[in-house]
């Protein structure tokens, strides 16, 4: 057994800024008066100016590849329907079992009795497996697929005889077929000793509710738990003193918001096979976002050594952080080792909804204190978060409600944040696309909106007061240690995304429709993110070069259908100057690819693709003097282009295929021509977003249309616009659910609702208004070619800017997601009566 | 049951389980193109032509498709030699993951078929039971507007396209997901 997660040094106490008596621990430093000196020090530490080598900074017209739109490399296999998902390596295993699993059918209690014996002796039924099982690990853990230690806290088994929500995974078949499976399933009757249950967060987090854990029975446990009122966590950071701003002449608002339980909807089902090789190693083919921190949980729960694993990822049909959870994983893994048959396991799409991950719900508390002069003195919330029956991600995601969103005015003097992360018997939730950023961004971006109006401000005007701007050191983002940091701000395109995204939507001149009852407003909200976690993050990647002047370019970054690998290709081929057709990328192979954290956090580009910038760099070295061995003119004269090395001074030059074969066949000296990269940084640079909603409300029924969405995004440079364009629409699709969709609702026993796309209110073709992307090119010297991430940040701004979209329109406020007719007209109802009652 | 099927051309009899939906019994001869995205006949992956009309093929008994004739992405056009709607996705960027894209672009040639310059309105409606989470159908519904306009023999409205998109065969087929390595 390799190294396992201590409990004692769990990464929960790096964010340690909470201790168990409920006192925030104030970062320190951070105040509005800091004195010259104080400041000069943070400059060194956080310098303004970046050590940016020569060739990161190319203007456009210099750059051969980068910005440029190329195909997405995989597309024309996606198109014809040849590439090859996860379920689509079946053929390649003839003797290939199916997986199913038993689930649990109430919220909380014990299983007392698995009755397996129909199942067994059922024909083509080849192992059934419960909690009893030896191939079943005993071992607690997470699935989170988060960095090492874990910051979540190990609270689950695989298979449960404790189960605390409707869909924990109880036993599990493998059988000759997907039918066989599933009747065998059927076939297996589970008898219970019921609990009380409890599903609302805040009933949940009453002393007297039904308890989830016991005290000492989870393992790595994070900061603030206190399982005697179901908290996994509590969280908090402040900078400067927000009760005394609060407690000051100030105009002090209040508004709380609340948030949908978003399903992930991955078209592509959590599929996984795993199979025993003839060197008795373990490999899985499966649909995952994170290889190299699935192969650590798996070793760490089957007690394997990490060596005798291989996670390779196929295609992948979509993420967005479900997929960053080892959600299925040890089911196949199982059931192999019982059957020592290749075992593959595909979710049904029921299952997606009620036993995979969610979007953590929650109910945040915007406060602000503003001067008479519009000056915003402190800004503080809270969020209560619904982690569901297991904590994964829940500290993490959590903390990002307020560090990422806060950021953004990051010259408010007075900042706080605060968390309760709290158990209920519901569905599990986890990492997904925004990470805590959409709940907090409606808070916050709603909140100010209605300040700026009941103050008589331009809610433009009054963000641009106060936002972030090149120069600034936030140290909102880092107040709660952990997962942020301290950062010195060197790209912003702020101002031009308000201004661009403005002119798209028309904020200046915007008819009214004939109708009376009809009113058109618009709403807009900022947002930041960051790019990557940030000193939590590892990329690597390493190129070798074929005789013909073409490269193999192998990295652990993880393309799960966003086009990183095509990202990759360009930032390999502005670096060697040659085409990115003469490169084969491998990405995302345990046993051949170099390690790498995965993809989540809006890593890959900025981490993966610096290592990709390194490792071709490194290879450019040698390729440089191989020319300059040939041309016989010193390296200091060449440079790479155009498939070749040539001399800046005498114009000669020397193709990479001539260069491939003498390094390779040479007669006196020869060499593979190698290049390695590794990368990481303590550098999270936000990209930034600025939303625009445009909609008419009919103030007789509440009914509502939204006539476009317009967001403009600053992603540093762009490497590919084409396909940062696609991420930027599909995030704001993601968001504009989270602001008008019900999500997986649940019913008293906390049971989803929701089995099929049918009856989930992903918003249809017909239902999506038409979406403009606009990007804002800034330039990031700590990114590769000063690139910054991309397909986070526009998950986080429909809800706000519609809500101030209808504000705007016909003055009342929904706060409560999903924004629907019915509760529009309720509050147009309530002003109507309040009116009345003058 | 033995059932025949004509699949894109090929005729070929089928061993099908009476319960056996079209979809699993097309992809376990090979058609990997249908995809299957849900428990049955709601995402629109899986959408092929049956004897000319789009269906959900994991929403159809296979028995019932008995002597029918078979159209799948496959038969609509080659990496090398794309079809004009499977091109101007590629063109507008219209796919990410790619899952949905098979049934999307079935769809789109059956409304191009019936509807050779369709409004943006009416190139929703096609797709409005094909789900996709990851472009917000923004660049779908670019992308056919865009082949609605090639088919008619209007200039490309796609965007520049970049140095890459001129239709020239891209790079070998990848290396999928291990080079065949993890083959036994």
């Amino acid at each position: 057994m390799g190294p396992r997660a201590e409990p004692s040094r769990p990464a929960a106490v790096e964010v340690s800024a909470m201790s168990d008596d409920d006192e925030t621990a104030k970062a320190d430093g951070g105040t509005a008066s800091q004195s010259e000196t104080v400041e000069d020090e943070r400059y060194e530490e956080h310098p303004l100016e970046w050590d940016e080598p020569d060739n990161n900074d190319k203007a456009p017209d210099e750059r051969d590849s980068v910005s440029h739109r190329t195909e997405k490399y995989d597309d024309r296999k996606l198109v014809t329907g040849q590439a090859k998902y996860t379920a689509d390596y079946e053929a390649r295993y003839p003797d290939l079992a199916y997986a199913a699993v038993v689930r649990s059918e109430i919220p909380h209690g014990r299983v007392t009795d698995i009755d397996t014996s129909a199942a067994e002796a059922m024909d083509g039924v080849d192992a059934v497996l419960t909690p009893e099982s030896d191939a079943v690990p005993d071992t607690k853990y997470t699935s989170a697929g988060q960095s090492y230690p874990e910051p979540s806290p190990w609270d689950m088994r695989v298979l449960n005889e404790h189960v605390r929500y409707i869909g924990d995974p109880i036993a599990a078949v493998a059988a000759e077929d997907r039918s066989t499976a599933t009747a065998a399933v059927e076939a297996i009757e589970v008898s219970y000793e019921e609990d009380d249950y409890v599903t609302d967060p805040e009933d949940a987090f009453d002393e007297d509710a039904p308890q989830l854990f016991e005290d000492g029975e989870v393992e790595n446990e994070i900061v603030g738990h206190d399982y005697d009122r179901n908290r996994m966590a509590h969280i908090g950071g402040e900078l400067g003193d927000v009760d005394a701003a609060l407690d000051g002449d100030t105009h002090v608002h209040e508004t709380e918001w609340e948030t949908i339980r978003q399903s992930h909807a991955n078209v592509e089902k959590h599929t996984s096979l795993a199979y025993t090789d003839e060197d008795d190693r373990h490999v899985l083919i499966t649909s995952t976002q994170v290889p190299n921190h699935t192969r650590r949980q798996l070793a760490h729960l089957f007690d394997i050594p990490i060596r005798d694993i291989r996670v390779t990822k196929p295609r992948v049909g979509g993420g967005f952080g479900g997929k960053q959870a080892m959600v299925v994983e040890p089911i196949p893994l199982a059931l192999s080792l019982a059957t020592d048959r290749p075992v593959l396991y595909e979710a049904s799409r029921e299952e997606e909804f009620y036993a995979m991950r969610s979007r953590h719900p929650m109910k945040v508390r915007a406060r602000t204190a503003v001067t008479d002069d519009g000056d915003i003195e402190a800004i503080d919330l809270y969020a209560l978060s619904n982690t569901g029956a297991y904590g994964s991600h829940g500290m993490t995601v959590a903390g990002n409600v307020g560090s990422k969103p806060m950021p953004l005015y990051s010259k408010v003097p007075n900042a706080r944040f605060e968390a309760d992360i709290v158990h209920t018997n519901t569905p599990q939730t986890g990492a997904m696309r925004g990470y805590g950023a959409p709940q907090g961004t409606l808070a916050l971006e709603g909140h100010l909106d209605e300040v700026a109006r009941d103050l008589d401000l331009d809610p433009i005007e009054f963000r641009r007061r106060h936002h972030m701007e090149v120069g600034d050191l936030d140290e909102i983002a880092g107040m709660m240690g952990g997962e942020g940091a301290n950062r010195r701000i060197r790209s912003c395109g702020l101002d031009e995304c308000i201004e661009r995204g403005k002119d798209a939507i028309g904020y200046d001149d915007l008819e009214q429709p004939d109708d009376d009852h009809l009113h058109r407003g618009v709403g807009m909200a900022l947002s930041a993110q960051g790019t990557g976690v940030a000193g939590d993050e590892l990329g690597a990647a390493q190129i070798m070069m074929n005789e013909d002047g073409s490269f193999h370019l192998q990295v652990g970054g993880v393309d799960i259908g966003t086009g990183a690998d095509t990202a990759f290709l360009q930032i390999a081929a502005e670096v060697l100057g040659c085409d990115e057709d003469d490169i084969i990328v491998k990405s995302s192979d345990t046993d051949v690819t170099p390690f790498d954290y995965g993809a989540y956090a809006s890593s890959t580009t900025y981490i993966s693709g610096m290592a990709v910038k390194k490792a071709a760099e490194d290879a450019k070295e040698r390729i440089l003097d191989w020319g300059s061995k040939l041309l016989d003119e010193p390296v200091e004269a060449l440079e790479t282009g155009g498939g070749t090395v040539y001399s800046e001074t005498s114009g000669d030059s020397v193709t990479l295929e001539e260069i491939g074969y003498e390094a390779a066949y040479g007669d006196e000296e020869r060499e593979h021509i190698l290049g390695k990269g590794t990368h990481c940084t303590e550098e999270s640079p936000p990209p930034f977003a600025a939303q625009f909603a445009d909609v008419t409300v009919d103030e007789t029924t509440g009914e509502f249309e939204v006539h476009k969405l317009v967001v403009a995004v600053d992603c540093g440079v762009a490497i590919n616009p084409g396909m940062a364009e696609g991420q930027i629409e599909g995030a704001n699709h993601m968001s504009y659910e989270m602001a008008v969709s019900e999500g997986i609702t649940l019913d008293d026993e906390g049971r989803a609702e929701v089995a099929d796309f049918d009856e989930y209110g992903l918003p249809s073709a017909t239902e999506t208004p038409p979406i403009e992307s606009i990007l804002v090119e800034t330039h990031e010297p700590t990114g590769p070619f000063g690139a910054k991430s991309v397909a986070e940040v526009p998950t986080n701004t429909v809800p706000p800017a519609l809500s101030n979209a209808i504000r705007d329109a016909v003055g009342v406020r929904i706060r409560e997601m999903p924004i629907t007719a019915e509760k529009i007209e309720a509050k147009l109802d309530e002003r109507e009566a309040r009116l009345g009652d003058l | 049951m033995d059932i025949e099927l004509t699949i894109n051309g090929e005729r070929t009899r089928v061993e099908a389980g009476s319960a056996e939906d079209l979809a699993t019994v097309l992809r376990q001869h090979g058609y990997i193109g249908v995809k299957c995205g849900c428990d049955g006949g709601a995402c629109g992956a899986s959408k092929v032509f049956v004897d000319g009309e789009v269906r959900m093929a994991c929403g159809m008994a296979a028995a019932d498709a008995d002597g029918s004739e078979i159209q799948t992405v496959a038969a609509l056009g080659t990496q090398d030699d794309l079809h004009p709607v499977q091109q101007a996705f590629v063109d507008n960027f219209a796919v990410q993951c790619g899952f949905c894209i098979p049934g999307m672009v079935i769809q789109a040639v059956a409304l191009l078929d019936s509807n050779p310059d369709p409004t943006e309105r009416e190139v929703r409606e096609a797709l409005d039971d094909n789900v996709c989470r990851c472009t917000g159908y923004q660049k779908p519904v670019e992308a056919v507007l865009d082949a609605a306009g090639r088919t008619r023999g209007e200039e490309s409205v796609a965007a520049d396209g970049g140095r890459s998109v001129d239709g020239a065969p891209r790079r070998a087929e990848s290396t999928g997901c291990c080079g065949g390595e993890c083959d036994e």
